[in-house]
């Protein structure tokens, strides 16, 4: 009785997956068993890659109603982080202290509430005021981080170029050069001047929102709790710089990579979260204007890039782990792989890279399912589903909708800067794998339905396999029936095919496969 | 008289729409009081500006005597109003006891009322589990009425409970509005004259986003006239 219910109802949904699982055993029967494993790993990996970045900005659409298409940006940017922890930890650890004294501002937000409420200015002053505290924080911070010492690498020259050192690095011959030492400016006037600049940066912003924001607020311990942490941290990682570096370097890569794989997902919870705060927040009320200003953002954040990190491709060494090529390799079964850490892996016949192809779908099975649980199982999952369909009456219930925005935006950006920094060792870093990626989320979202989480895990695994399909047949061709033609899609026909496969369904389920009516 | 509510000449804009321009009313501390008006007078965006989810630009909204236009729409419900909003606006994606465990200000606030809860709507203990989507209007409305008990709300605001229930329902649904109103004042929006006169306590008429008639529902009830003319009922 209810099963005659279900099917009814989902009639067309069912239709549309019965001929995908057709084309799918057609597919299988055309190419011989290793090219299919092959190739159907191939699509959960590419699947999953896309469900991280397609998860997390339909989360943010659903709850927060933002577009963001900053999304693929913050993913390649994920991807970027994550390759200069693991193959140059000396930057990374450099870099921690400024980081750590300029945000350390941004941690007194009660304080500047307080005292940009207290008026201690009238008229054209307090309009003023803001933009020129922007102005002299930024000269200072301009000023102090010029001639702060942070070791890098240099896109101008071939030899110390990204590209080189994660080519040596691939080959264990990765050697840190010396660390950068302080010479125009003094240590303790470059740390004030950084804690001066941040502090001053944080006041002026908050001048905009002055009178805005409930004016009951109170200082305690916990006003200042932030910013004390975030002082000493700055200090700390002064301090112990080289020890740090020191200790990352001689780190197995397996913990290398682990560490990157967190500081990328840390950066990316982190940029969501002043994201949001900073740059979407003031826009709630003109959509459009939010719209520009990711797609403004995306840019920008791509010429950053490209000016720190070069414009040429390149990918970053797989750990131990993943790199095995001794004899014993390629493995032939999961114990043997774990045995030898042995890059690729004989599965029916086809040989896998053990990383792109069983790794990276793992993860991405983990992350659905404990994101999932997250939705299904907790206070925070309950009131993202709720405020989903109605953020109105989740406020009226009390609830601070505006902390759980801005936790799903961090959140969402995690996620896809964690797909970046996994996608980093199999498809490769270059500044356009986020654009890429983008379009992959958004054809996965129309397809599964924007606003649902099971709705984009299964758009996502469509648009992997049938892109890796499609990719494999280009190579082996598909023989037309009844004919001597062998037909090779070409190239331009893999993202042409996953356009395809949306406009029919959108053209019979206007809201994709899972999405509600509404 | 001792207040818990004090609307006082309130005036919302939605847009560039003047929709309240000069609303006052007076909650008596544990009373029901009905807001009455025609269809679009501003009954509703008269609770909405309480709660701050549609703030007003000009004049005051004092609960408990603390001044709460202003506030975001969030803190002003966390003082400890509940509010059950127009069509059943139940989250359809939620489980019925999910929908009453996201009203915990506290925790636990869930099981300590239960027990209270199932005695005023006793069909919501056996739908406990099922998605929001699988209940009925009636059913619908118990559990919006339900999820707005679930903190410890000492005002609610009830906007046209018995719209679109069968005669029975609104009965049952009378008698627990009622009960709960022993414990907590209440502000009622309902078309249904007959229902609105047998529970309320004291009136407001609002009439184009003014209030243009209150007092006591006992006078009103005798008052053909004023019925008449504001309500166009009998
Ligand atoms: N978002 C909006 N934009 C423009 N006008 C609006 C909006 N919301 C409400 N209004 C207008 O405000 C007026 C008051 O609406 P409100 O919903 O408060 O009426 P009401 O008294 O609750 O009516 P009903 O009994 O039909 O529920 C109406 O004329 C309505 O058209
Ligand atoms: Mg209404």
């Amino acid at each position: 009785m209810n099963l005659s219910i279900f099917f009814r109802k989902n009639l067309m949904l069912l239709a549309i997956l019965a001929v995908l699982a057709g084309l799918f055993a057609a597919a299988a029967n055309g190419m011989e068993s290793s090219d299919f494993v092959i190739t159907l790993l191939r699509g959960l990996s590419v699947g999953s890659l896309t469900f991280l970045v397609a998860s997390g900005f339909s989360l943010i659409f659903g709850l927060l109603d933002v577009l963001n298409l900053a999304h693929g940006t913050l993913f390649m940017i994920g991807a970027y982080i994550g390759w200069t922890v693991y193959v140059r930890p000396d930057t990374f650890v450099d870099l921690l202290t400024p980081l750590a004294l300029v945000f350390s501002g941004f941690m007194l937000g009660d304080v500047w509430t307080i005292l940009s409420t207290r008026s201690l200015f009238a008229g054209g002053t307090k309009r003023v005021l803001p933009w020129a505290g922007i102005l002299v924080s930024a000269l200072i911070l301009v000023g102090v981080l010029r001639s702060y010492p942070v070791s890098i690498w240099n896109p101008e020259d071939y030899a110390q170029s990204p590209v080189s050192i994660s080519y040596l690095a691939g080959q264990g011959q990765n050697i840190l050069p010396p660390p950068a030492a302080f010479g125009s400016i003094s240590p303790l006037l470059a740390l004030a001047g950084l804690l001066l600049g941040g502090l001053l940066l944080a006041f002026s912003l908050s001048l905009f929102n002055a009178g805005k924001q409930a004016v009951s607020k109170r200082l305690g311990w916990r006003s200042f709790a932030g910013f004390g942490a975030f002082l000493l941290a700055g200090i700390v990682f002064f301090v112990f710089n080289d020890a740090l570096t020191a200790f990352l370097a001689a780190l197995n890569t397996n913990w290398l990579f682990l560490t990157a794989v967190t500081v990328a997902v840390g950066a990316g919870i982190g940029l969501g979260a002043l994201m949001e705060t900073t740059l979407i927040r003031p826009l709630y009320i003109r959509p459009i204007y939010q719209l520009m200003l990711t797609i403004g953002l995306s840019a920008i954040g791509i010429e950053m890039v490209r000016a720190v990190w070069g414009r040429p491709e390149f990918t970053m060494p797989r750990p131990e782990l993943f790199a095995g090529t001794g004899e014993a390799c390629p493995a032939t079964s999961l114990s043997d792989w774990w045995q030898y850490h042995c890059s690729t892996m004989i599965l029916l016949d086809g040989r896998i890279r053990v990383y792109n192809e069983i790794f990276v779908p793992i993860v991405g099975l983990v992350v659905l399912a404990g994101v999932w649980m997250l939705l299904q199982r907790t206070r925070l999952g309950m009131v993202i589903r709720a405020g989903v369909q109605d953020r109105e009456m989740v406020e009226a219930l009390g609830i601070n909708v505006r902390r759980v925005f801005t936790l799903v935006f961090a959140l969402g950006v995690g996620l896809a800067a964690l797909g970046g920094v996994l996608a980093a060792p199999s498809i490769g870093l270059s500044n356009m794998m986020g654009e890429s990626f983008l379009l992959n989320a958004l054809i996965a979202l129309a397809i599964g339905g924007l606003t649902s989480y099971p709705g984009a895990a299964l758009g996502s695994l469509l648009v992997g396999l049938l892109q890796q399909f499609i990719i494999k047949y280009g190579q082996i061709g598909i023989p037309i029936p009844f004919t001597d033609i062998i037909f090779k899609p070409t190239p331009p026909i893999v993202p042409a095919s996953t356009i395809l496969l949306m406009v029919v369904v959108l053209l019979i389920l206007p809201n994709g496969l899972l999405g509600k009516k509404e | 008289m001792n207040h818990l509510l004090e609307v006082q000449s309130i005036h919302t804009f939605i847009g560039q729409y003047h929709i309240l321009q000069g609303v006052d009313v007076r909650v008596p501390k544990g009373s029901i009081t009905a807001l009455l008006g025609r269809n679009g007078a501003g009954k509703t965006t008269t609770l909405k500006t309480i709660l701050g989810l549609t703030p007003p630009r000009q004049g005051k909204v004092v609960f408990e005597g603390r001044e709460i236009n202003g506030m975001r729409s969030f803190d002003i419900a966390a003082l400890g109003i509940g509010f059950v909003p127009e069509h059943r606006a139940i989250f359809r994606d939620l489980s019925v006891e999910e929908n009453l465990k996201i009203a915990e200000r506290r925790k636990g606030d869930y099981t300590r009322k239960q027990d209270f809860l199932f005695s005023l709507f006793p069909d919501l203990k056996r739908l406990i589990n099922l998605p929001g989507t699988h209940l009925s209007g009636g059913q619908q409305q118990m559990l919006a009425i339900a999820r707005a008990l679930v903190a410890d709300n000492r005002l609610l605001l009830i906007d046209e409970p018995s719209e679109g229930l069968a005669p029975v329902l609104i009965e049952q649904l009378m008698q627990a509005i009622r009960q709960l109103s022993a414990e907590t004042t209440v502000v009622l929006v309902e078309q249904n004259f007959l229902v609105a006169s047998q529970l309320a306590e004291y009136y407001v008429i609002i009439e184009e986003g003014r209030s243009v008639k209150q007092g006591k529902m006992k006078d009103l009830v005798n008052d053909k006239a004023t019925i008449h003319r504001y309500l166009g009922a009998a």
